[in-house]
């Protein structure tokens, strides 16, 4: 009894093990050698968007050569990343992996892995973009149509960090001079549509100061909630991509009457409303569409640049505070540009995410690829952690067995997330001539049977009517 | 154009016998071809885009039953139209136009062809009016000749009378009810000539097809047996009559009762009952001639004059009883103005209101139907020449089609079917005579000397008159095409405009207030508006109505109308009432959109004042002292304050429209407005488009107490 009862719990123990060990792969340790000699950090807030990037100088104290640093976001804030990435000082990508540290489960710590390490008194300058979405709030959170927009943005006055930050400044980025209020820790200062904090001096690690800005932000406050991309590969020389997009205004929320005559008399009227925006398509794109379910949307341009196609989307209505609006995008492109091959082994390299309007936020995507029929051995390569759905298969015209469908999704997406997928893939050339021989053969049947029909006398016998 | 000129092109390798079937082929499909490609204006011109008001019901319900299957459909309580009462689809609408789409697009789905269902509605029209041109060969074919058959299939192809109601996008129940008609035509004619069962119950098919798409099929079920009738008194009864409509009658009878929308209306109402009378006749009228093929002469007049007087007596009746216990339905309204012009006018303001309910003028024969009006007579006199039973029933046809046509413009469609046929016979017959003179008869001249001696320049004569109506003919393609592309190919729901510098101006103000409404605004909000836009709010916007274009409760349109019609505060106690969120109203004002709500209110005032309820509201009070309708200061002042007038006319007039003008210059009634400056107490604005042609309310709550 008491040996088998043993035997249980040890194979408990060690899934148990197993198991933790598999959830959390990555647990660092905060160097305590690892000091911060300096942090430039720049918040840029004049968009919808939060953009941070810092440069950092870290510094070796200890002995042994470092290979990797910690990279910290608060608690408060770590829900509205959406993109974070390190740049060495020669501008090159360095690699982040996400991690935990034990007694700090609040916060979310990014390993950035050197290409080099750094030896014992030696130090390094790394860069850190970070992009939250959703941090600025409208307040007040409803406007009438005449007024300005006004946000609040709360943060941290110091760099956030497991490592002790020797000096620091900051400077905030806001584009206006009208602010309503703003946090004033000497020293400071305010000059054109920046405010520029420190240096401050002697920060210890993971030290939080409340940072709070107040001020007019008339930039569009847009929000992808979903969005749809659809990539149709065809062999026969074209890739037909398609999104479908349901966007909102989330800012400051329309508050009384929306007034036709004020806004088309005085060009002022409405400065927080959305009239139109831009969005850039590949330079090869053709035949673009711009419809939505009740047809075509007759209010846009098109420009064919010389490295993209610029399309001035605009909305049937202008998108004011809490408006909605939806559409379908779509437009093809030659296939040479992104689908290599060799013999029958194929490899497509597409975005996963395109552009949709500058600074863009994109609460939702879901990008499906439709490979063509008959493809096989299936292998992507994502550039981002994205969550893949199962697959699918799509049927449309002169399919027999169906077209097989990738579909992964990612949420929180921003500009940062344009960047290409890799996807690998087998299709025997020779499944090519399928759809024409498919047609040869239908018609072929057709002709017959017409022959047949025509040459040969079926009837039974004669009705009486026809006799003569 | 007919056979003769035809089998003259010579073709190697082919015997004359296949060369005639090859051309007659070629000649058929380019027709079906023709009269698919000429319907696609609209499309090319905008986009592949549901036209006008009932099209969208129809797109909305075609959506519905390819998503939901039919049994659902079938069941179907539509809660998003009449609000508070709400409609059932599935028992008030002929499903046949659903059906045949969803059809279609299932079949096409099942073959992997990934069509849109929009496109299946959109290419509806123009594919059914191909099959009509096939099936117009061969009804034609039927009654005179092939010849004949092509010249009416190419004359059907680009009718404007037809095009007008079936061009891509023009989605409604005439579009494939058409075919139907001819279809069931073709097969009574051969179910005439032949007098077999087979060819009747394809006929009963065919009818039941036609029943479940149209309304229009009363007219057929009234043809057929004045047929029967007009065969009886001319003597030419035989059992092949009688085996075709004893046949038709029962099982087109039984199977139009299936159709939920139609019932029991074919045994009770009176629409329906010469059909009846007719079956009866005609078992009585063999019965007879069984009895007297029996009997002794004297013995069957006794038996006859006794069974005659009784029946009848029974008969008139049974008649009166039904009438005045309500089993036999009156006469509906819609059919009362059919046989008197002026009913509806005098009786049912909304029927009246309806423009295509108003009878035709003569332009609109000539517009819509060109050279076919002169062909006309020919044809009936070619008819006439060698009268067959199938020449009386086009005759019949013709002749009942042009006088329903004259009452209401909308049954033009019946009639173009008949012009083309008829024509298509008076052309072929003219041609095939004419052409023959051309041709030097160097054969026999002697014998032709003998009989003809009195025709000099034969063939020169033949060749003009050849040539006179070859003219005739290709005026009537370019008056078709440019009918065509000028009057019915324009969408209603996009305007197109040209600017001073000749580039086009696109007016989508419908759909941009339409899709303002569907992302914008609560999913259960109610919106008020005249009931001309109501289905397209219910298909565009997705929200609930109040009235929409199936004009089936009075009571309720009134209630509106008194609505728009009264001040602010009495109009906020009807809103409050119907549980109104937004009122929208269309307002040509800006750009000169001359079918605006303003032009039509009118119609408002006079449906809100029809019933009880709205008896305060007087058509005089909103005319001026002159009996003039001015919006200008001189303008009544019941209507300067009226609910309508201030929600179109809000902030109107500080804008500047024309140059020269005051502001609040209304461009389509050419006046400045009369009362500029006011503000709304129970409204607010919602939203107006960008060239204000749909202007949207947003009905304000109750104050709070004590404010």
């Amino acid at each position: 009894m008491l040996p088998a009862m043993a035997k249980i719990q040890f194979f408990a123990f060690i899934l148990l093990y197993v198991a933790s060990n598999c959830i959390s792969v990555n647990v660092d340790n905060i160097s305590s050698d690892v000091r911060i000699k300096n942090v430039d950090r720049s918040i840029d807030i004049s968009s919808q968007l939060v953009k941070i990037s810092s440069k950092i100088t870290f510094e070796n104290a200890g002995k042994v050569p470092v290979k990797q640093f910690l990279l910290a976001v608060e608690g408060a804030a770590k829900n509205n990343l959406a993109f974070i990435g390190a740049r060495d000082s020669n501008n090159k990508d360095l690699r982040l992996v996400e991690t935990t540290v034990k007694g700090h489960d609040n916060v979310k710590f990014y390993r950035v892995e050197l290409k080099e390490p750094v030896n014992a008194a030696a130090s390094v300058v790394i860069t850190s973009d970070a992009v939250f979405s959703k941090a600025l709030l409208p307040h007040p959170t409803a406007i009438t149509q005449q007024e300005d927009q006004l946000v609040k943005y709360n943060s941290n006055l110091y760099f956030y960090t497991p490592y002790k930050v020797l000096t620091q400044k900051t400077t905030v980025v806001l584009n206006t001079k009208s602010v309503e209020s703003f946090t004033k820790v000497k020293p400071f200062s305010q000059q054109d549509g920046n405010i520029n904090y420190g240096p401050y001096s002697n920060i210890e690690p993971f030290t939080e100061k409340e940072l709070s800005l107040h001020y007019k932000n008339n930039s569009p406050f847009l929000t992808v909630t979903r969005l749809e991309r659809l990539i149709e590969v065809s062999h026969w020389g074209n890739i037909a991509i398609e999104e479908i997009i349901e966007i909102e205004h989330s800012g400051a929320k329309l508050k009384g009457p929306f007034s036709r005559y004020d806004y088309q008399q005085d060009h002022h009227s409405g400065p927080a409303s959305v009239r139109s925006y831009k969005t850039l398509l590949p330079a090869s794109a053709s035949d673009v569409y711009y419809r939505d379910t009740n047809g075509n949307i007759s209010t846009s341009n098109m420009k064919v640049k010389k490295d993209s196609v610029e399309l001035d989307l605009r909305p049937r209505y202008p998108l004011f505070g809490g408006w909605r609006s939806h559409y379908t995008l779509g437009y093809n492109v030659p296939s040479y540009e992104y689908l290599y091959h060799s013999g029958n082994e194929y490899l497509l390299k597409m975005r996963a995410v395109d552009h949709v309007f500058d600074d863009m936020q994109i609460d939702e995507l879901v990008t499906k690829i439709i490979l063509p029929e008959g493809s096989t051995n299936i292998k992507i390569n994502f550039p981002f952690a994205v969550t893949r759905l199962p697959d699918s298969l799509h049927y449309t015209y002169l399919d027999t067995k169906g077209r097989p469908v990738i579909t992964f999704k990612k949420s929180n997406v921003v500009e940062n997330h344009i960047q290409d997928f890799q996807l690998r893939y087998t299709f025997p050339r020779i499944l090519m001539l399928q759809e024409p021989l498919l047609v040869v053969g239908f018609l072929y049947a057709l002709f017959l049977c017409v022959i047949v029909y025509v040459r040969l006398d079926f009837s039974i016998h004669k009705p009486e009517h026809l006799k003569e | 154009m007919t056979a003769d000129v035809q089998s003259k092109t010579k073709m190697p390798h082919l015997s004359s016998d296949k060369q005639l079937t090859f051309i007659k082929l070629a000649v058929l499909s380019m027709a079906a071809i023709l009269s698919f490609g000429t319907r696609l204006f609209s499309v090319l011109r905008f986009e592949s885009v549901i036209h006008e008001f009932d099209p969208y019901f129809n797109y909305r319900t075609t959506r519905y039953l390819t998503e939901e299957g039919f049994y659902k459909f079938h069941n179907w309580f539509d809660d998003r139209a009449w609000y508070p009462l709400g409609r059932i689809i599935g028992g008030t609408i002929y499903p046949g136009l659903m059906v045949t789409s969803a059809t279609l697009y299932n079949i096409m789905q099942f073959l992997n062809i990934t069509i849109d269902i929009r496109n299946v509605c959109v290419f509806l029209a123009p594919f059914f009016s191909s099959l009509t041109t096939i099936v117009t060969y061969l009804l034609t074919k039927e009654l005179k000749d092939e010849g004949a058959g092509l010249v009416a299939a190419a004359m059907i192809a680009i009718v404007p009378g037809y095009i007008s109601r079936s061009v891509a996008g023009s989605y409604d129940n005439e579009g494939i009810a058409i075919f139907c008609m001819l279809l069931t035509y073709y097969f009574w004619i051969k179910a005439v000539n032949t007098g077999t069962i087979l060819w009747a119950t394809m006929t009963a098919l065919a009818y039941f097809y036609m029943v479940s798409s149209w309304g229009g099929y009363v007219f057929l079920i009234n043809l057929i047996p004045l047929h029967v009738l007009a065969l009886i008194l001319l003597g030419r009864f035989s059992h092949r009559v009688y085996v075709a409509y004893s046949t038709l009658y029962c099982v087109g009878t039984v199977l139009s009762m299936q159709i939920s929308f139609v019932g029991f209306q074919p045994v009770q109402s009176s629409e329906h009952m010469l059909a009846l009378g007719t079956f009866g006749l005609c078992q009585l009228y063999l019965f007879t001639q069984y009895l007297r093929a029996r009997l002794s002469p004297s013995n069957f007049e006794l038996l006859f004059k006794a069974l005659l007087t009784t029946l009848l007596a029974t008969l008139g009746t049974a008649l009166v009883v039904l009438t005045v216990t309500g089993k036999i339905s009156p006469w509906t309204g819609r059919f009362y103005s059919l046989l008197d012009p002026s009913y509806a006018k005098n009786h049912i303001p909304i029927i009246a209101s309806v423009s295509e309910h108003q009878p035709t003028s003569w332009s609109s024969f000539y517009f819509d139907l060109q050279v076919l009006v002169f062909l006309f007579p020919a044809g009936l006199y070619f008819c006439f020449t060698k009268l067959t039973d199938a020449n009386i029933f086009i005759i019949l046809y013709g002749v009942l089609s042009i006088y329903f046509a004259g009452v209401m413009v909308r049954l033009m469609l019946v009639l173009a079917p008949v012009m083309c046929i008829v024509s298509g016979v008076a052309a072929s017959s003219l041609l095939s005579l004419h052409v023959k003179d051309i041709e030097p008869k160097a054969e026999k001249p002697d014998k032709k000397k003998k009989h003809e001696n009195n025709l000099v320049f034969r063939s020169e004569v033949g060749a003009l008159f050849v040539m006179v109506l070859c003219g005739l003919l290709v005026s009537y393609v370019f008056h078709c095409t440019w009918v065509t592309s000028e009057a019915y190919s324009s969408p209603s729901i996009v305007l197109s405009a040209r600017a001073h510098d000749g580039a086009r101006i696109i007016f989508d103000d419908f759909r941009e207030a339409y899709t303002w409404l569907k992302m914008n605004t609560p999913e259960d909000a109610k919106v008020m508006s005249w009931w001309d836009y109501g289905y397209q709010i219910t298909a565009m916007a997705n929200r609930t109505v109040i009235v929409d274009n199936n004009t089936w409760n009075n009571t309720h349109i009134s209630r509106v109308g008194q609505a728009m019609a009264s001040s602010e505060e009495h109009a906020y106690e009807i809103m409050r009432e119907l549980d109104v969120d937004y009122v929208l109203v269309i307002f040509g004002g800006l750009v000169g959109y001359s079918s605006d709500d303003i032009n039509k209110f009118l119609w408002m005032v006079r449906i809100g004042g029809s019933t009880d309820r709205g008896a305060h509201i007087k058509e005089a009070d909103y005319y001026t002292g002159a009996g003039e309708f001015r919006v200008d200061a001189h303008g009544a002042p019941a209507l300067l304050n009226c609910l309508m007038y201030k929600m179109s006319y809000y902030k109107f007039g500080l804008v500047y429209t024309e140059g020269g003008r005051p502001p609040g210059y209304d461009r389509v009634r050419g006046a400045e407005i009369g009362n500029k400056d006011f503000n709304l107490d129970v409204l607010e604005e919602a939203y107006t488009t960008e060239h204000w042609l749909v202007r949207v309310y947003k009905v304000k709550p109750l104050p709070n107490r004590g404010l």
